[in-house]
């Protein structure tokens, strides 16, 4: 788990106010997604291509992760499929290999679109604490969810736990032998039984402690120097790519 | 959607319960390529966020759930995982539209909330492939097949058979996780109170 770890890039990462916070991370993520899903197939390669440099500057671990030998196959695969089953018709040859122009062009777009999208989600995920997207979807209407999501965090390690006594408490009665299917049931049923149980203790807790959902404040999002300025960039640029390209 | 202190705690168990079956079966299954794992994990997800439903019979307690396992999955292991965040989320929401049509839970409801959330597991990277990704459809169709083909020893020729016999066994499987989590949200309600769900 690296809930809450916060894994700020090099170049936005000064002492004091971050030139770059939380919404402004927020825009990049959704200005990245805005422009590979509107931009047509030559203008998209070159804009995914921007946007890879754009973010591959901003977010140098996501790159690093990008490059580890894993991800490198997968978005190769991406490509090879594309060119060979892509729907273009072959008007190339090299080697005595038909290939598509067209196909190629629009493999490396697909790989780039996926270039962009990992590094943009990858990016935001490190740049972002737990409790900001929490806030994030609490004023988007999902009241008292930063509640929910603090006492999900500090569940899940409980649970976990509970779970893997469960089920080897099951295993070691030869619960799963005989009737594997009730063996199931029993064990799902004790792991929410306890779950539940331990539930009932964290809200006498939180009520023991005057907490209320209605009167409690919205998570704070974390706002640099740029943020403010990034909104209207990235609307302008969105719109300017739709008319443009 | 504005919750008690007691919804807002049984919901975060439930997600947090979600966000452990993604978390930890989710990474072993898709590091041993197990087929159909997408299936088994959104079966058992959504079964335990209808159970949840169970406790907090409200609109939009389903789609909350979800937003927490997602949240929780997004920051779990520090990678790339859009994949199965779109997927839960619209799981999530899939599911809460279908049980909103119902006045409150029953487990007609049930069986039908995931099924329809199995079946969006199948639609997913026709969507996701064409919307995000920018991918044409036939690779994805012909990754379908393939995976139909080697799951039903059927040759790939009869590629509508399979989609077919794919689109069945994502509902069935689907069927079944809904009427187990109306069986098994009784079963717990039973254990813990001696009485029926206040759903019921």
């Amino acid at each position: 788990m690296t809930v809450g770890k916060l894994d700020v890039p090099s170049i936005l990462s000064k002492p004091g106010k971050p030139v770059v916070g939380s919404l402004g991370h927020l825009v990049i993520f959704l200005w990245s997604l805005g422009v590979i899903l509107l931009t047509q197939l030559r203008a998209g390669f070159l804009m995914a291509g921007i946007c890879v440099a754009f973010l591959a500057v901003i977010y140098p671990s996501a790159l690093r992760r990008i490059l580890r030998p894993r991800w490198l196959i997968l978005l190769g695969i991406l490509l090879i499929i594309s060119v060979l089953f892509g729907g273009g018709k072959p008007d190339r040859e090299v080697w005595g290999f038909l290939y598509s122009t067209v196909n190629i062009m629009a493999g490396v777009k697909m790989t780039l679109s996926a270039i962009v999208i990992l590094l943009a989600a990858d990016g935001l995920a490190a740049s972002m604490d737990i409790t900001e997207v929490a806030g994030v979807f609490e004023r988007a209407g999902l009241q008292g969810l930063g509640f929910s999501l603090g006492v999900a965090a500090n569940q899940l390690p409980n649970l976990r736990q509970s779970s893997t006594n469960a089920w080897h408490s099951l295993r070691m009665r030869g619960g799963m032998r005989a009737q594997w299917w009730r063996g199931l049931q029993l064990l799902l049923l004790t792991i929410l039984t306890n779950a539940l149980r331990r539930s009932e203790d964290i809200v006498l807790a939180a009520e023991a402690r005057a907490f209320r959902p209605d009167r409690s404040r919205t998570a704070p999002l974390r706002i640099g120097r740029l943020d403010w300025w990034l909104i209207p960039v990235g609307v302008i640029s969105l719109a300017g790519v739709i008319l443009v390209l | 959607m504005k919750f008690t202190t007691r919804e807002l705690v049984t919901m975060a168990v439930f997600g947090a319960l979600w966000g452990v079956v993604e978390i930890s079966m989710g990474s072993v299954l898709h590091a041993i390529k197990i087929p159909l794992t997408g299936l088994a994990l959104t079966a058992i997800g959504l079964l335990v966020a209808l159970i949840g439903r169970l406790f907090v019979p409200r609109r939009g307690s389903t789609f909350f759930i979800g937003v927490i396992a997602t949240v929780l999955k997004l920051f779990s292991i520090g990678n790339i995982i859009i994949g199965p965040m779109i997927g839960i989320l619209a799981e999530a929401l899939v599911a809460e539209l279908v049980l909103d049509i119902f006045s409150k839970p029953s487990q007609l409801s049930f069986i039908l909330a995931i099924a329809a959330g199995a079946l969006w597991t199948f639609i997913q990277p026709f969507v996701t492939g064409l919307l995000i990704f920018g991918r044409t459809l036939l690779p994805i169709w012909l990754d379908t097949v393939d995976q139909g083909s080697r799951l039903f020893g059927l040759g790939s020729q009869a590629a509508l058979w399979i989609v077919l016999a794919l689109v069945v066994l994502y509902l069935v499987v689907g069927a079944i996780g809904g009427w187990l989590a109306w069986k098994l949200g009784h079963l717990v309600t039973f254990r813990l109170k001696g009485q029926a769900p206040a759903a019921v």
